[in-house]
């Protein structure tokens, strides 16, 4: 065979070329139309219901707003007015009393359980679902349950608790205690589902690697420490900023709150999300929530960025 | 075929911008359908057809208050050309809610809605409240009891209309007092007699006396009156007097009943005011509520024996009550307002016999009030409404020792909030809680310029 030189194409050459080239992308392009067709309800509604009213916010921040339809600019007046708010430091010192007791215990107890329940056993499938079961109830109807349960003198907690002497506690009527039977009933809530997203993590860790480690004589701790663990890091790393979003914000930081004590007792459950709803629906300071949404979403922004660099998008060490 | 159906494509800048003004104009138009699914049951109306937001009907239960509404409406129409359409906003929803404070900052607030004393500054001060003066006869005027027109009145121009008078009492279980070993003589009659009671009152199961613990406007509104007992009040003036023995007395007082464990510290059911479920169903033996749960104790727990007593007094202090009370009031930026102002005046203020006979029946029949104005006060006595029982020691003995319920704005009843629940519940010290609150309402009303608060 021969090595042949040829003249560059001519333009003509060239565009018949782009021509026959075209014709196999035409079916890419209505694949990728479907996608997008697809696609389109949801960005749509991502569009509409949640990036345009977020763009909305942050120019809402510049005014202030009386809840009848008046806007008077006040420029940065309003995050001036923040310096000076004391409730607003105690509630975003609640919200991070929450995050910090939460966070950690949620994600402990839900990756025992999906230890727990990660080997078939004879009934497994109930045994999951079970766990996963308080999570496809409504957060309101949560509350109601654990109003319920939690009824000074009468409920079945002070019942139980009552041969220990402590049948007249009541968690939800005590400050100091408040807060943290939020935590306990958010874990409760939360830790089914997320046992889910680490049982579908551990799925993916392969069995050879377990089982060349055991060959190998490595305990079990060996085995979870130096396989399972290193390997589950994305998963772990999802749901520490996923639950630290959700803890911040998410619906069990105001629709518990506000179906169990409203910030009460003494402010104790007094979350940042309810406070930015006081200010916005019981004050009508609509512009001065902007304002505290802008933040609170800066401090979001700012934690989750964080947590990326320091541990490179939950891969930390891989390269 | 290719093996990657979808390749990955690379996203330009320019992709993103045009992808991303598509969307903001697809958003731009579907804005507008979305409003429009909203319905004819948005404020607003049409000039000839105005919206009427309340929480009592057309409710799915269908019950007497509902009906009472939905006769109201049909009545109307049936008459008039600007018709009115209820739209029904369960309570929870309509008190503490978003639907009324969303619709008015996008200028869609219904064209008549109900108000409680707690916002009337709130509403009036956002220049949404229509004057109803012009359009109430001076003779119904004279028929309201003195105080409650001027209650939502700003510069002798009335703005709403009071449906109801709502006194608060104790109320107490017979059956807790007999096991108890106590009798009527045991009634407390001071705060001291009543810790004392309480105590003899509390058990395993129960607590002797209820307070509301929940913060938000019915707190403020059941703790207004031990204020009062002692002479004390949060504004006089124009200037903050809270920082007083009178308050600090009243703070302590609640706060006792907590510390000395005779009081729980939440309640059950819809909090503080729902007797059924707290007095009802024996977790406590005296409770605080309104002249409303007599006819919540009639429908739900028929068989509940109880009876009521004025709130206990301090030492020297005099007996008071809070008349809450809800009250109906027009949109001044609705599409009709002069024809909701004529709607709410014949709705609650006609002196014909059958606009006294509908407020005798929204009184004393679908719902126990006091009811506002002198003429139904009569018919009602007429058919014996309050001869016995709880209801004749409202109207005869409770009701006159009451004050209207203050329109205290978010920003004085919020730090009051504060107060009553540092002390109630975390043990503050009720002097420095007074203090603290004292100082957030001076701050506040150094710089209000709205209408007149007391």
């Amino acid at each position: 065979m021969t090595a042949t030189t040829s003249a560059p194409p001519s333009r003509p050459q060239v565009l018949a070329r782009t021509a026959r080239e075209k014709t196999p992308m035409t079916k890419k392009r209505r694949e990728a139309l479907a996608a997008y067709a697809f696609l389109a309800p949801d960005v749509l509604g991502l569009l509409i219901f949640v990036a345009v009213p977020m763009v909305l916010a942050f120019g809402v921040a510049f005014f202030k707003v009386d809840g009848f339809g008046n806007y008077q600019y006040v420029g940065l007046a309003n995050y001036k007015l923040m310096g000076s708010d004391d409730q607003l430091w105690a509630s975003l010192k609640i919200t991070g009393i929450y995050v910090v007791a939460f966070v950690p215990i949620a994600f402990v107890v839900s990756f025992a359980l999906a230890m727990l329940v990660r080997n078939h056993f004879k009934g497994i499938g109930w045994v999951r679902s079970a766990f996963f079961l308080p999570n496809v109830v409504s957060l309101v109807v949560v509350g109601l349950i654990w109003q319920f349960l939690l009824v000074d003198k009468r409920g079945a907690i002070s019942n139980l608790l009552a041969p220990l002497g402590l049948g007249d506690v009541s968690f939800l009527g005590t400050p100091s205690l408040a807060l943290g039977t939020y935590v306990v009933i958010s874990v409760w809530f939360l830790m089914g589902y997320q046992m889910l997203v680490f049982l579908a993590g551990l799925k993916d860790v392969p069995k050879e690697l377990e089982d060349a480690a055991e060959i190998d004589g490595a305990s079990a701790w060996q085995r979870f420490r130096y396989v399972i663990w290193p390997l589950l890091r994305p998963t772990s790393f999802f749901i520490v900023v996923n639950s630290t979003i959700g803890a911040v914000t998410g619906l069990q930081a105001f629709d518990l709150v506000y179906v169990l004590t409203k910030g009460g007792p003494a402010r104790a459950t007094s979350t940042v999300v309810l406070y930015i709803y006081e200010q916005a629906f019981t004050f009508n300071n609509m512009g001065y929530a902007a304002a505290l949404t802008t933040v609170v979403v800066g401090i979001l922004v700012l934690c989750t960025g964080l947590m990326f660099a320091f541990t490179r998008g939950g891969r930390f060490d891989e390269d | 075929m290719s093996a990657t159906p979808f390749p990955a494509r690379q996203v330009s800048r320019r992709s993103v911008l045009r992808g991303g003004l598509g969307a903001l104009a697809a958003s731009a138009v579907a804005g507008p359908l979305l409003t429009a699914c909203g319905g004819d049951d948005a404020g607003g109306g049409n000039g000839k057809e105005m919206s009427f937001w309340n929480f009592y009907g057309p409710a799915d239960d269908n019950g007497p208050q509902s009906k009472w509404f939905v006769s109201l409406a049909e009545q109307w129409n049936a008459n008039n050309d600007v018709k009115v359409k209820l739209r029904y906003i369960p309570g929870k929803d309509y008190l503490s809610g978003t639907t009324l404070q969303t619709a008015f900052q996008s200028g869609q607030g219904p064209d008549i809605f109900l108000i409680s004393p707690g916002d009337f500054l709130r509403y009036y001060n956002g220049g949404v409240l229509q004057d109803l003066s012009s359009a109430l006869p001076a003779e119904s005027k004279a028929d309201y009891l003195p105080g409650l027109l001027e209650a939502r009145s700003v510069d002798g121009k009335i703005y709403g209309l009071p449906m109801e008078i709502e006194p608060l009492a104790m109320y107490y279980s017979e059956a807790a007092f007999e096991k108890a070993g106590l009798s009527e003589a045991d009634l407390p009659k001071t705060w001291d007699q009543t810790l004392a009671v309480a105590q003899k009152l509390t058990g395993d199961k129960r607590n002797g006396v209820m307070f509301e613990t929940l913060p938000g406007y019915y707190q403020n509104f059941t703790w207004y009156p031990f204020l009062w007992q002692g002479d004390g009040t949060p504004i006089k003036d124009g200037k903050v007097a809270f920082d007083s023995p009178a308050a600090v007395q009243a703070l302590k007082f609640w706060q006792d009943t907590i510390k000395n464990k005779v009081a729980p510290r939440k309640a059950l059911g819809d909090g503080g005011g729902d007797v059924v479920s707290n007095l009802g169903s024996g977790a406590v033996a005296m409770q605080q509520s309104g002249i409303w749960a007599v006819s919540d104790l009639r429908t739900k727990a028929k068989n509940f024996k109880y009876g009521i007593i004025p709130h206990p007094t301090p030492d020297g202090g005099k007996p008071a009550t809070d008349l809450g009370g809800w009250a109906f009031v027009a949109n001044s930026k609705g599409k009709n307002p002069e024809a909701a102002a004529k709607f709410i005046t014949w709705a609650l203020g006609s002196t014909d016999a059958e606009g006294i006979e509908r407020q005798r029946q929204w009184n004393t029949v679908v719902k126990t009030n006091v009811p506002p104005r002198k003429s139904v006060q009569q018919a009602a006595d007429a058919k014996g409404a309050f001869a016995e029982g709880a209801l004749k020691k409202f109207v005869s003995e409770i009701a006159p020792t009451g004050k209207p319920e203050p329109r205290f704005p978010p920003e004085v009843y919020q730090p009051i909030a504060d107060a009553i629940q540092a002390c109630q519940l975390n043990g503050a010290d009720p002097g420095k809680a007074a203090a603290d609150a004292a100082q957030k309402i001076d701050t506040f009303l150094k710089t209000y310029q709205g209408a007149p608060i007391t």
